[in-house]
């Protein structure tokens, strides 16, 4: 780590790459040398005992073929596109709903945001209870007592995506309100006098001046299906059987309930390769690095 | 340059003193409670399983060997369930292995000892026959690997058991069963009378596990899964196998374990709850049960309501009726690095046959597998049971380890997933049997 | 509400993430634009209250519930007979203990990301050099890879440092994985200050220290509040490092314990809900006392 060249050069006091050295440090231990230990890991049969030897690609050929990681994975997608064919739409009517100006509405709206404040344990276990077919909640109600919302393996997935939505839309929906006030109302007074209705205002209008907003939450949405592994750990353990087991998950119980912790690595590893791929997504649909060159010079 | 190196300095300080302040602080905070360094030769470290009841017991058995013996110092480190395998596994072998280490025998044991990891205890029981003869065989068999025994029992018997409701079998007219027939005729009448026939949390498959163990071993004898488990005779695909996940499914298709199993838990709203409130008749689970129904519903048992019986005969079956599964009984297994070999040999030998141990295990509503405690047992609380599990023990022909504990790890995972997906429905028996054996 | 605003401008939509929570436009611009009222929107807000409302009170509701009471009536029946009981137990059953753990981990995770972040962010906005671009560049790579992916070799690493259930092994991989987000809102806000303020500073003889002290702390106070209320939600909520690299009741942090209590009380659903309401109160509590702040910062963190 040298700082020549970087800080006086320019003749001004300039901090020194010095001033990122503890980050750098601090990340290097505990995100990067894990990450590239799991790379290491993913070629060894390390199953628990000792330090880890290296044991050849086995790991990797055994993935190719196993269909239970590809169902995994299947559903790690689908879990993404089903949160976010509801969340979206749910958050965004919402969010533009809770804009709006009303005093009814600033007191419902932070209701809205309750859920935000439970962990996903509390929120996970607290579902649970609700959904129990013997003593939960929805048992004792007339029309959802006929379901067994977390064993019938028809439904469990829409549940659980269900309780996801519960968790997160609060979130996007805050995003959603914060930029739809920034939109002038001269834009709508305008639209009026022109006859626009509001649906059309709506998809004319605030649709399209919100498409940079949709776009953040869509990416946090999917880098975020990657987190839902503590709810679906909670709420069904990614059962009944394996109907519920996304590919965290079944990393998890590779590395710790089957002590097969090489192959749970080379899943970790494509999980890895997914994260970073979705980081990609990141900083192209913010436009990070355009900003970033921009200010470089300045 | 000068202010340069100045801030460097800063930045570098005020970097260290934080991660220093941190290091106090987290060290502080968990007053190294699971922390190994048993190796220096100093206090012995011995590991055990939580349990809010009997963690206790052990750490005055552990302080009365301290006090009374010469040879060295023991400190007992407890774990959750899951967390103790992973702890146990990354330990053993390195500088932070424990002396002595809890264990369920087995193939559990097994790769502990295949890893050459666990001293032979047999040159310790061959010296003391007294030793040996202090406990039930059937149950000192449960550490044994190729004739050598390798840990010694420290808690109680816990075989599996059908519990059921009185009540609940009176009033639709149920007898407790005794043969796998009697036990499909009352799922039938009590399906008729409105209630669950019997009460499964299967979120979990180790519970469904216990019906696949009692069938096996009912229609084909252990040793067809002691074939599976040595992987010598013959694997999942021997046709006992098939012929017992045949009958299983046809007990679920008849809706035996009703419809909503899959989401019922053995923890919150779960599968005891069911059989206390009335609405289940059976209830299949391990001997633990009882204590747990104690607490959680007491008037249920007081009441008189909680009823117990061994697990139906099967007409023509290879299995003895006495036949058990379970957990045989937790062990205490030596590390083969121990430096407190003496010590730790010691411990073996006294303290887990010491009269107050037994006492205080038995206080506890355990079952210690210790040959003579039956007069013990009659004169403690709830007698009726405890000594109905001891005479079930001893008089069994074979005690059959659970099959998640007994098999490795990685087959024993794979095993529960195929059982989960069984009872789903979503693997039929043949499916089952070809998944496991390939 | 005025903390994500930025995010929708097209020409700076990541501003997002630096906003800090500025107090302007209360009853601005969009007022007055309403005419009629918005029925599908207001219906499928009312529909979701609904759905957001019930569980909480049922939450709430049955945790003054004794065990027999809730087994035998409706669960959506108000206590008939409310009792402080379950929240007896809880305390019992080492809630102080793991409140205590919580608070010690989310606050050495929040400094540790603090004091790590600023003089980084200050380095990244300030110094165009090679190296620190590509340390921003690496890290922001490090923004969208999950945890949860690296908890085996992170597991691994926590034994073989000796800090396996220790409350440091909760806290050292939390703040790393906290850092990509605090960097990124950091030095977004950094590089809003004016560089006239930089310059106005060192013509003033001030070394980089002392523009860092005089200048950069003051202007960062707002970004420091979002990082520092994100990093600290993150550590507060954390379920994954806990669950691997902990494992006894004196480490145990809440969230942890909150499952545990699940086993604990077998099957006392009331008990378990009272442990949940508990679990909320420290968090509500903030978000009654700073609710902006509380929003700002969870947008800042997207949400994690």
């Amino acid at each position: 780590m040298s700082s020549r060249g970087s800080s006086t050069q320019t003749g001004q006091q300039r901090p020194s790459a010095w001033y990122a050295a503890p980050a750098v440090l601090f990340f290097g231990l505990f995100a990067v040398v894990p990450m590239l230990l799991v790379v290491y890991l993913s070629f060894t049969d390390w199953d628990g005992f000792g330090f880890p030897q290296p044991s050849g690609a086995g790991n990797w050929s055994r993935l190719a073929g196993d269909g239970e990681a590809r169902d995994a994975l299947v559903l790690t997608l689908v879990f993404m596109v089903l949160s976010w064919l509801v969340q979206t739409p749910v958050a965004l009517l919402i969010g533009v709903w809770a804009a709006g100006r009303q005093r009814n509405r600033a007191i419902l709206s932070s209701l809205f945001f309750l859920p935000l404040l439970l962990s996903t344990a509390a929120i996970a276990l607290l579902w649970r209870s609700v959904l129990d077919p013997n003593f939960g909640v929805t048992q004792s109600l007339p029309f959802l007592g006929q379901f067994n919302f977390l064993g019938d393996t028809s439904i469990v997935i829409y549940t659980v995506i269900f309780v996801i939505t519960w968790q997160y839309v609060p979130f996007h929906t805050l995003l959603y309100q914060a930029a739809a006030r920034t939109i002038p109302a001269s834009l709508y007074e305008a639209a009026t006098i022109d006859g626009a209705g509001r649906y059309k205002q709506f998809f004319q209008i605030t649709v399209p001046l919100l498409r940079y907003t949709i776009i953040t939450s869509t990416v946090l949405m999917v880098v975020g299906s990657f987190t839902t592994f503590d709810t679906v750990l909670i709420l069904t353990g990614g059962g009944p059987g394996t109907t519920t087991r996304i590919a965290p998950l079944y990393m998890y119980i590779t590395g710790f309930s089957a002590f097969e912790f090489g192959y749970a690595s080379a899943i970790a590893v494509l999980l890895l390769a997914l994260g970073a791929g979705l980081s990609l997504l990141v900083t192209k649909a913010t436009g990070f690095r355009d900003m970033n060159s921009q200010q470089e010079g300045a | 340059m000068t202010s340069q190196r100045l801030t460097r300095v800063g930045v570098s300080a005020s970097t260290l003193v934080l991660l220093a302040s941190v290091a106090a602080c987290g060290s502080s905070g968990p007053s190294g409670s699971g922390g190994g360094g048993g190796g220096e030769g100093g206090t012995g470290q011995v590991w055990a399983l939580q349990d809010t009841t009997l963690n206790p017991i052990e750490e005055a058995s552990i302080e009365r060997f301290n006090e009374q013996s010469e040879a060295g110092d023991f400190e007992l480190a407890t774990f959750g369930n899951d967390p103790y395998k992973q702890r146990l596994r990354t330990a053993i072998g390195s500088p932070q292995a424990p002396d002595l280490f809890f264990n369920w025998g087995g193939g559990n044991l097994k790769e502990y000892v295949d890893a050459g990891t666990v001293e032979d205890l047999t040159p310790l029981l061959d010296e003391n026959p007294e030793l040996r003869d202090a406990f039930l065989p059937s149950v000192l068999a449960g550490a044994e690997l190729d004739g050598k025994n390798y840990g010694l029992p420290m808690r109680g018997m816990q075989p599996v058991v059908l519990f059921y409701n009185k009540s609940v079998l009176d009033a639709a007219g149920v007898e407790v069963p005794e043969t796998w027939d009697d036990l499909l005729a009352a799922v039938d009448q009590l399906k008729a009378a409105n209630v669950t026939p019997i009460a499964l949390a299967g979120n979990q498959a180790w519970t469904e596990l216990m019906w696949a163990e009692y069938l096996l071993d009912r229609v084909g004898g252990p040793q067809v899964f002691q074939n599976i488990r040595d992987g010598v005779e013959g694997d999942w695909s021997q046709p006992e196998v098939l012929e017992a996940m045949t009958m299983l499914k046809e007990l679920i298709d008849r809706g035996g374990f009703g419809t909503e199993f899959a989401s019922v838990g053995y923890d919150v709203g779960g599968a005891s709850t069911i059989l206390a409130q009335g609405d289940a008749g059976f209830h299949l689970m391990g001997s633990w049960e009882f204590v747990n129904q104690l607490g959680q519903s007491p008037d249920f048992v007081e009441a008189g309501d909680l009823g117990w019986a061994p697990f139906p005969a099967v007409t023509g079956g290879e299995g003895d009726p006495s036949n058990l599964v379970g957990n045989v009984s937790n062990f205490y297994s030596l590390t083969a690095d121990s430096e407190n070999k003496e010590a730790a040999e010691e411990f073996l030998s006294t303290a887990l046959t010491d009269e107050t141990y037994i006492d205080d295990l038995i206080a506890a509503g355990d079952v210690p597998p210790v040959t003579g405690v039956r007069e013990k047992l009659e004169e403690a609380e709830n007698s009726e049971y405890t000594t109905f599990i001891y005479d079930q023990t001893v008089d069994a022909e074979n005690f059959q380890l659970s099959w998640d504990q007994d098999l490795q790890a990685d087959e024993a995972t794979e095993m529960l997933e195929q059982l989960s997906l069984f009872f789903l429905g979503e693997q039929t028996p043949q499916g089952f049997v070809d998944a496991l054996s390939d | 509400m005025t903390v994500a605003q930025t995010a929708t401008l097209p020409e700076a939509p990541t501003g997002a993430t630096a906003a800090p929570p500025v107090r302007r436009r209360r009853g601005g611009s969009t007022s007055g634009r309403r005419e009629r009222p918005n029925w599908l929107a207001g219906v499928l807000a009312t529909c979701w209250l609904v759905i957001v409302a019930v569980p909480l009170y049922y939450l709430v509701a049955a945790s003054f519930r004794t065990r027999q009471d809730y087994l035998s009536t409706s669960p959506l029946k108000p206590p008939t007979d409310p009792t402080i009981d379950n929240y007896v137990t809880v305390f019992e059953g080492g809630f102080l203990t793991y409140l205590t753990n919580n608070v010690i981990v989310t606050v050495a995770t929040v400094a540790i990301v603090v004091a790590v972040t600023v003089p980084a962010a200050y380095a990244v906005a300030r110094n165009a050099g090679p190296l620190v671009q590509r340390f921003f560049s690496i890290m922001l790579i490090g923004l969208a890879i999950p945890a949860q992916a690296t908890i085996i070799p992170v597991y691994l690493l926590i034994t073989q440092l000796r800090l396996y259930d220790t409350l440091l092994a909760i806290i050292l991989p939390t703040a790393a994985f906290a850092l990509p987000v605090a960097l990124l809102v950091m030095t977004n806000s950094l590089r809003d200050i004016p560089k006239e303020l930089y310059e106005a500073q060192t013509l003033d003889g001030a070394g980089p220290f002392g523009v860092l002290r005089n200048l950069v702390l003051p202007l960062a106070k707002p970004a420091i509040t979002t990082i520092s209320v994100f990093t600290a939600l993150n550590a507060w909520n954390g379920f994954l490092f806990p669950l691997v690299l902990t494992q006894s009741e004196s480490t145990r942090v809440l969230t942890l314990g909150l499952w545990d209590f699940q086993g604990q009380f077998g099957t006392n659903v009331p008990g378990l809900l009272a442990a949940v309401t508990l679990s909320v109160v420290p968090i509500f509590v903030l978000y009654l006392v700073g609710r902006r702040y509380l929003l700002s910062g969870l947008t800042a963190g997207f949400g994690k």
